[in-house]
């Protein structure tokens, strides 16, 4: 149960931490281990697999904002435990620096190195808690400013046009005062859902999922008890319906596939009214992650036609209709659709007076891309691209094209229905007022219209 | 504190050692932490900064926690470089160690059991005693761990000082993170141990279940690891553990949900109760499906996983297909095994809907998903039979798209589908032939090569097209060659007009004379002299009936399953290899002896494609390493050849004569010469023997006899040699020939097939297929307690169960029909009364300790005997149904 070596490499495979806590893995890992995820090319697939074996040495890794975080070992580990481990540990680096990235790890080696001796001992897993690490770790962090945000970043996606949220929060660390010297109270609930569906070429749902995860960062001194109040018509668990109220499922109610809570959440009262209650630690942590195949209105219905138009040409028409109130906007939605790999051009002509729109054809991957900084809810758009061919085709051409894949965010806005009713904090004294942020978001996961 | 760390990876022009030394020295204390930062920063970069140990060192002693704490990492790194100089910081531990401070008390033990040093290790003990004790849990969790650093290190101190007694107290602790910890440096010890350390009791049972509920996320996986190894008393304790494990199943992590599954499925095996069985199903299925909500590189510990989970248990998921559908942003790698998982468990109810996927798969992007696609069509074809005809629709419009490696991936599985159903889906050769300018991959002109051969009177222009890949026969791959080399020979004995003829010369005489293979030259060796000797026999050969491929997606041994589903959640079962094939790090006393065969077994999960489908197992008669020979050799030289390894012919001289019943007549003597031969595989005292009555009736004497097996299902191959005297004209003799199971295996499927070789010093090489029967090689381990096979007979899909009515069977009394089928190794384990008809249940073992569960149906004294068999290889049934009728005949 336990991992030899943790290191965190750049997209280069510069070392940018190191640590061996067993000293039995010979020397050069890190380069055995770049050189192997770089030219991985095994099984015929291009793209190296989490983990790998080279000459009796275990390579786990992720990759976080674009830097490897790799474990080693030995021995016949639990490999969900180190990948989880490795994922914490940039959570908890996270919550301490703000930021993540090369940059704030060099501004900060030691905090880190401190962290990861209490993280782990020997190789095995101490604590992953800020909370806890809070009483053993003493190098204050020196925060870097958010400059370059990584679009990767979760809290990346609050960054862009809500006005209403107070952008950097999300980046502070999670242990280091302001610059006023005191901390300002706040708790963050946020309520994440990434949609996945796929449209069948005649527009028929074929499949559609939700995965939802509330997710909270407090920023409370004195770690007061939180309550908070889900939909009280929310049903967990799909299987024990009889198939003669399956009406009733496409109600008012929510149902739930399946979902699961963070150590911290007490569930007494979730069976009668639906009330978690916590006292958060500090830094960022999912309270409840869910999972849901009800059936939902997708936020977007896209339509696609192709079609020859001449010997060597087709034309393409997509057309877009944002399925969402006219308050709610989404943004940096992309556009996809492979194109047969005999295109040879594509010219594209956007609607009258379209804005915030930009198309392009990637010749090496024949790929149409189609961006839109943001949609308004209600609003439909359209996109004609001419292709030109530099053979005849064959066949279906549909068969050759295609499927359209969508990327979107949009904030303020959730599928599932849903909801944070109240989020109640035990009041120290009468004049305590933290400011609470409940903010909802909807990403595309897999977002895919088959043509 | 100021500035930025970044700033100590800044060097200056002035020579950085010195400097650095300078402040190391200096007297102010800031001045003094910064220099240590700069002297780690330097190290993690790989500097080499050991000269000034000396100094770092000196700064150790400060009441700075920061500053300790630098110092200490600075120490574990150079330590073992410097060990003399490691001496000087012994003093400064020991006193820490003492600290009023838990956290500095904790601190010099942590560091302490990090230095690998002889010296620092005897000083160690004492502070280490008294922190196992220590009043604060902080300070005895780390001293748990450190128990495990100082038995790396000297495992004997361990024993001498009574640390593991110490630790084993610990298990009891308060405090949950100490039992954790605890728990941990337990399992690690008793890894490396030969003497039981840690052996799991009913006490510390509950004490671990209790502290399961306190524990840290990790505590909770280490303890859930820890308790995996206990083994239930009975039902009633396994349902028990059960129910306090379940609720982890609602936990957040990942590595807590996939042990908690775990050890479900472990304590499953020994509950007996159908519903509690159900109902644990009913709770897994939905926490293990949102596994596949994690990040990608969880999803794919989780399929791995599940791919395990659904070969023993099927059930689970077999109403979720829908979640492993491939998203479009999937990585290649969850993608390759999510299509992996719907082959298991496309069934005749969802296949409509896994056929609209694969298809549409068929059509993205990434070529090797594309090709991956197309064979999971092809496979589903194969599993079912129902839809098999849905699939080679949809291949065909695949192959109308005319993407180059799609046609030829489709060509390659439809080779595969004709020999699952011979003799069904010829019409569609047409379509086919229309691709064959396109392919140039080897194992795709292989097998359309292989389509022409085989069905060659039934394309008019066969001829044709096989001529147009004879051109370039010189420089097509081995695989082509020898597909070339068969096909142009069948083409020859379905028409043999002219224009084969010429073809047959031209390749005979470049497979033999233009060539430096081995294989290839051999192959065309035994096609010249079987055509030119007989080539009515060539016929018999060449164009036998094929056996039946099966399914390869249930391809896991049930031996290795097992051992791969114990450890669910361990990097065992990500690689689908048990642990003892990678993990290095391993005590040498406990190395199982039947190593090899689970990395055999590991190797055929690998290349599922290898042997069974593959286009050179039709010409199942041909040795595939065959000794070169290099010119027509005189006939008798024919059986080594044919069989393969010379030596192994055995001379025959020792005359036994056993007694028997009547055997079955292999070789008449119509076609032996006068030499007729009766044969039959029996089994005696647990050992297999080829039972054999040889009679001469020629006017010869016959001696000089020898045996030889061909290549089988079951590797049955001779013990010795074949021990019968001369034999006058007119007389003849018995003998039993000891048997070997697993010697020579024929890959393929299996079959009932027994090919021999008998030769005399006066005749030709005589050659007779016999049927091997299957109650001659249940072994006499194969009784099974009725939980055992309850929960086996379950716990197999209904797929692999597989009936048969015998009309002329009468079964005259229980008692007797048990006897005789006892007699052959078949236990009986219960009864029951299904109105006037009597059920029976029977276990049995076949070879490689695969389960063979029987039931049979009967109404004593009136005809009629149902026969239903279980099995994780239903492909043996139809042998099993053989050995039935032999057993009751009359």
């Amino acid at each position: 149960m336990m991992i030899s070596q943790f290191f965190v490499l750049s997209q280069r495979g510069d070392n940018i931490v190191f640590r061996d806590y067993r000293a039995e893995v010979p020397k050069g890992s890190t380069e055995t281990f770049f050189r192997k995820v770089k030219f991985w090319k095994e099984d015929g697939n291009a793209e190296a697999p989490p983990i790998f074996n080279v000459d009796g040495v275990n390579y786990f890794h992720v990759k976080v904002v674009g830097l490897y975080f790799v474990a080693t070992t030995r021995v016949n580990v639990s490999p969900s435990l180190v990948l989880e481990l490795l994922q914490r540990i940039a959570r908890v680096i996270k919550d301490y620096l703000g930021v993540l990235n090369e940059d704030s790890f060099r501004k900060n080696f030691v905090l880190v190195y401190e962290l990861l001796d209490e993280v782990v001992d020997f190789g095995y897993v101490q604590t992953t808690s800020t909370e806890v690490l809070k009483s053993y770790v003493f190098n204050e962090p020196i925060v870097v400013a958010p400059t370059r945000l990584q679009p990767i970043d979760p809290a990346a996606i609050f960054t862009q046009g809500a006005k209403r949220m107070p952008g950097t929060a999300v980046t502070k660390s999670v242990v280091a005062n302001e610059p006023g010297g005191r901390r300002r109270e706040e708790i963050f609930v946020d309520i994440i859902e990434k949609i996945s569906v796929t449209f069948s070429s005649s527009g028929y749902i074929l499949t559609s999922e939700i995965d939802g995860t509330i997710q909270m960062k407090s920023y409370l001194s004195g770690n007061p008890e939180i309550r908070l109040a889900l939909n009280e018509d929310l049903n967990i668990g799909r299987g024990g319906r009889s198939v003669y109220d399956y009406r009733s499922s496409s109600g008012s109610g929510v149902i739930l596939d399946d979902c699961n809570f963070h150590e911290s959440v007490r569930l007494d009262s979730f069976d009668s009214d639906r009330t978690l209650s916590l006292v958060p630690p500090d830094g960022e942590f999912p309270v409840m992650n869910y999972r849901m195949t009800q059936e939902f209105k997708p936020p977007f219905h896209v339509n696609t036609l192709i079609e020859e138009a001449g010997r060597l040409k087709a034309e393409v028409i997509i057309k877009i209709r944002a399925e969402f109130p006219s308050d709610i906007i989404a943004n940096t939605v992309t556009i996809q659709m492979p194109l047969p790999n005999y295109t040879s051009r594509a010219s594209f002509e956007l609607e009258a007076g379209a804005a915030g729109q930009k198309t392009d054809f990637k010749e090496s991957t024949k790929m149409l891309e189609w961006n839109l900084k943001k949609i308004v809810g209600g609003a439909e758009h359209t996109l004609r691209a001419k292709l030109t061919f530099s053979q005849e085709f064959h066949g279906n051409i549909t068969k050759e094209a295609g499927p359209v894949s969508m990327t979107f965010t949009i904030p303020m806005y959730n599928v599932s229905k849903l909801q944070v009713k109240y989020l109640q904090i035990a009041k120290k004294s009468s004049s305590y007022n933290p400011y609470r942020w409940v903010r909802y978001v909807t990403q595309a996961n897999s977002y895919v219209a088959r043509i | 504190m100021s500035g930025h760390d970044s700033k100590y990876f800044s060097t200056t022009k002035k020579g950085e050692i010195p400097e650095l030394k300078e402040e190391l020295n200096s007297q102010y204390k800031d001045k003094r932490k910064d220099a240590v930062k700069k002297v780690i920063a330097a190290m993690t970069v790989g500097k080499d900064v050991s000269s000034l140990f000396t100094d770092v060192v000196n700064c150790m002693q400060t009441e700075n926690l920061e500053l300790k704490k630098l110092v200490y990492l600075y120490l574990i790194n150079y330590a073992k470089s410097q060990p003399d100089l490691a001496i000087l910081a012994v003093n400064t531990f020991v006193k820490d160690s003492q600290d009023p401070n838990p956290l500095i008390r904790a601190l010099a033990v942590r560091t302490m059991g990090c230095i690998r040093v002889d010296k620092i290790t005897e000083y160690l003990c004492d502070p280490l005693q008294k922190c196992l004790k220590d009043d604060d849990p902080y300070v005895r969790k780390t001293a748990a761990v450190c128990v495990a650093k100082l038995f790396d290190i000297n495992a004997e101190l361990v024993e001498d000082r009574g640390f593991l007694e110490a630790l084993k107290d610990l298990i009891s602790d308060n405090n949950p993170m100490v039992v954790a910890n605890a728990v941990a440096a337990l399992a690690e010890i008793q890894e490396n141990s030969t003497s039981p350390v840690f052996e799991i009791n009913s006490t510390t049972l509950t004490k671990l279940l209790t502290a399961l509920n306190e524990c840290t996320e990790w505590g909770q996986v280490f303890i859930l690891d820890a308790l995996s190894k206990y083994k239930a008393t009975d039902p009633r304790e396994a349902e028990n553990i059960v129910e306090r494990v379940t609720p982890r199943l609602q936990h957040a992590n990942c590595a807590v949900v996939l042990s908690a599954v775990k050890m479900i499925l472990q304590q499953m095996e020994l509950i007996t109760s159908t519903d509690v069985i159900r109902n644990l199903c009913k709770k897994m299925a939905p926490p293990l499906v949102t596994l596949l909500s994690a990040e990608p590189e969880i999803q794919y510990v989780a399929l791995r996983n599940i791919n395990l989970i659904v070969q023993k248990r099927p059930t689970i998921l077999a109403h979720e297909i829908k979640v492993f559908f491939c998203k479009y942003n999937d990585p290649i790698y969850v993608k390759m095994e999510k299509l992996e998982i719907m082959i298991k468990l496309a069934s005749d109810r969802n296949i409509d809907q896994v056929l609209l996927e694969f298809k549409e798969y068929a059509t993205e992007v990434d070529v090797d998903f594309v090709r991956k696609a197309v064979r999971a069509i092809g496979r589903c074809a194969i599993k079912l039979e129902r839809a098999a005809e849905r699939c080679i629709s949809v291949l065909l419009e695949l192959i109308k798209i005319k993407v180059n490696y799609v046609v030829q991936e489709a060509i390659i599985v439809i080779k595969d589908i004709f020999r699952r159903y011979p003799n069904t889906y010829e019409s569609i050769i047409a379509t086919l032939c229309e691709s064959l300018d396109t392919l140039d991959e080897p194992e795709a002109k292989a097998s359309m090569i292989w389509i022409i051969g085989e069905y060659a009177e039934r394309i008019d222009n066969a001829d044709e097209l096989l001529e147009s890949f004879l051109e370039n026969f010189p420089e097509e791959p081995a695989q082509v060659q020898l597909q070339l080399l068969t096909a142009t020979v069948k083409l020859f004995l379905k028409k043999p007009t002219e224009r084969p003829q010429l073809m047959i010369q031209v390749v005979l005489q470049n497979a033999t004379v233009e060539t430096d293979n081995p294989d290839l030259r051999d192959r065309a060796f035994i096609y010249w002299r079987l055509l030119s000797t007989d080539p009515e026999a060539a016929k018999d050969v060449v164009l036998a009936e094929k056996p039946v491929i099966t399914d390869d997606s249930n391809q896991l041994e049930p031996s290795l399953l097992d051992e791969l589903l114990a450890n669910i959640s361990t990097l065992s079962s990500v690689y689908h290899k048990p642990p003892e094939a990678f993990v290095t790090r391993l005590k040498t006393s406990v190395q199982k002896t039947e190593d090899d065969d689970y990395v055999e077994g590991s190797e055929i999960s690998v290349n599922p494609n290898d042997g069974a489908t593959s286009p050179q197992a039709t010409s199942s008669y041909v040795p595939q390493q065959a000794p070169a020979a290099a010119a027509p050799a005189p006939v008798p030289d024919l059986l080594g050849d044919l069989m393969g390894d010379s030596a192994a012919i055995v001379p025959v001289d020792e005359p036994v004569t056993p007694s028997g019943r009547p055997l079955p007549v292999v070789l008449p003597a119509s076609s032996g010469q006068g030499l007729q031969i009766s044969a039959q595989l029996t089994r005696q005292d647990g050992q297999v023997f080829y039972s054999m009555l040889l009679e001469n009736n020629s006017q010869s004497v016959l001696d000089g006899f020898m045996i030889q097996f061909n290549k089988n299902s079951f590797g049955l191959a001779a013990v010795g040699p074949l021990q019968v005297p001369p034999l006058q004209p007119g007389s003849s003799a018995r003998t039993m020939l000891p048997m070997v199971l697993l010697q020579n295996m024929s890959t393929g499927p299996t079959s009932s097939l027994l090919q021999v070789a008998v030769k005399n010093n006066q005749q030709p090489v005589w050659y007779f297929t016999d049927k091997i029967v299957l109650h001659a090689l249940f072994s006499e381990d194969g009784r099974m307690e009725r939980g055992t096979f309850l929960e086996t007979w379950r716990s197999l899909p209904d797929s692999n169960e597989v009936q048969k009515e015998f009309t002329g069977i009468t079964i005259t009394s229980v008692e007797s029909t048990l006897d005789l089928l006892a007699a052959s190794n078949m236990f009986f384990i219960a009864k029951r009364k299904n109105g006037n008809q009597d059920v029976l249940y029977l276990s049995a073992k076949v070879p490689r300790d695969v389960p063979f569960l029987i039931e049979l149906t009967a109404m004593v004294g009136q005809p009629g005997l149902k026969c239903a068999v279980k099995t994780p290889t239903p492909e043996i049934a139809p042998l099993f149904f053989e050995a039935v009728e032999i057993l009751f005949m009359p």
